[in-house]
């Protein structure tokens, strides 16, 4: 599996996406506090961790004898700049020829 | 109140396909780091590291460095010193860690942290601030090209 692959999984679960949502509004999180956050077990929520964390979604890192949770924003912003920005751009560029001609026989 | 905690300690990974060695120069010298890190000379040595502007002109601050142990692991003080209302917070501090993988890989780990009392700094590196560096430096690496010509 690619690098790509990876994140295109895990964030093709809704729990898993909502684990990024609370992330992002608060970095560093235990799997306690995470825990509390969702209808699972213990074990369901270390699993879609996991999940994000090979693909480098998110970075665990110790504090003293926590274990902190951090949101890696870098390999989506991979995936805008690979996949994303090249669909769009051509997309806008399309509309912008659209309006050029449209107004020209306007 | 939260998304001030939120801000306080900020992790960014990056797998780079080249040598620890390599990613080691690119983040200690001003001919690499012109051509990721929004232009900015950046010279490391085993006690500071100092940033001057693009052409040179400007004193961008210098900070001290904590550790210096290359090709693995650099740490030093962040002061932003390319905008004086940033520049005017508290020191924070950033930890570069290059461990070398299966392959011709790299995982680049930067944390920004103590970053309590720089609230203004800490937004402003968040979002596309060392994103932009970090991705810009994987291209750089990965390619020869820089992000944005």
């Amino acid at each position: 599996m690619t690098d790509d692959d990876r994140v295109f999984k895990a964030l093709a679960d809704p729990t898993r996406r909502f684990l990024l949502d609370r992330l992002f509004a608060r970095d560093g999180r235990t799997l306690t506090e995470l825990e509390s956050e969702l209808e699972m077990t213990r074990f369901g929520v270390m699993k879609h961790l996991r999940v994000l964390e090979d693909a480098g979604l998110v970075v665990a890192r110790r504090s003293g004898r926590e274990k902190l949770h951090f949101l890696n924003p870098v390999p989506i912003r991979l995936i805008h700049d690979r996949w994303i920005d090249k669909y769009t751009e051509r997309h806008v560029s399309a509309l912008a020829d659209l309006k050029t001609e449209l107004e020209e026989t306007a | 109140m939260t998304t001030m905690t939120a801000l306080t300690t900020q992790v960014y990974q990056v797998f780079i396909k080249a040598s620890p060695e390599r990613i080691w120069e690119a983040i200690t010298t001003p001919e690499f780091t012109t051509r990721y890190f929004h232009g900015a000379r950046i010279e490391v040595t085993p006690e500071w590291r100092r940033t001057t502007s693009p052409d040179g002109s400007e004193d961008w601050g210098e900070g001290a460095v904590l550790e210096f142990d290359p090709p693995r692991r650099l740490v030093h003080e962040w002061r932003s010193g390319y905008d004086p209302e940033l520049a005017a917070e508290e020191p924070s501090r950033v930890t570069w860690e290059i461990e070398p993988q299966d392959g011709a890989y790299s995982l680049l780990t930067v944390t920004h942290d103590q970053l309590e009392g720089a609230p203004k700094t800490a937004e402003s590196v968040a979002g596309t601030g060392w994103m932009m560096v970090l991705s810009g430096l994987k291209t750089l690496l990965e390619t020869g090209e820089p992000l944005s010509a």
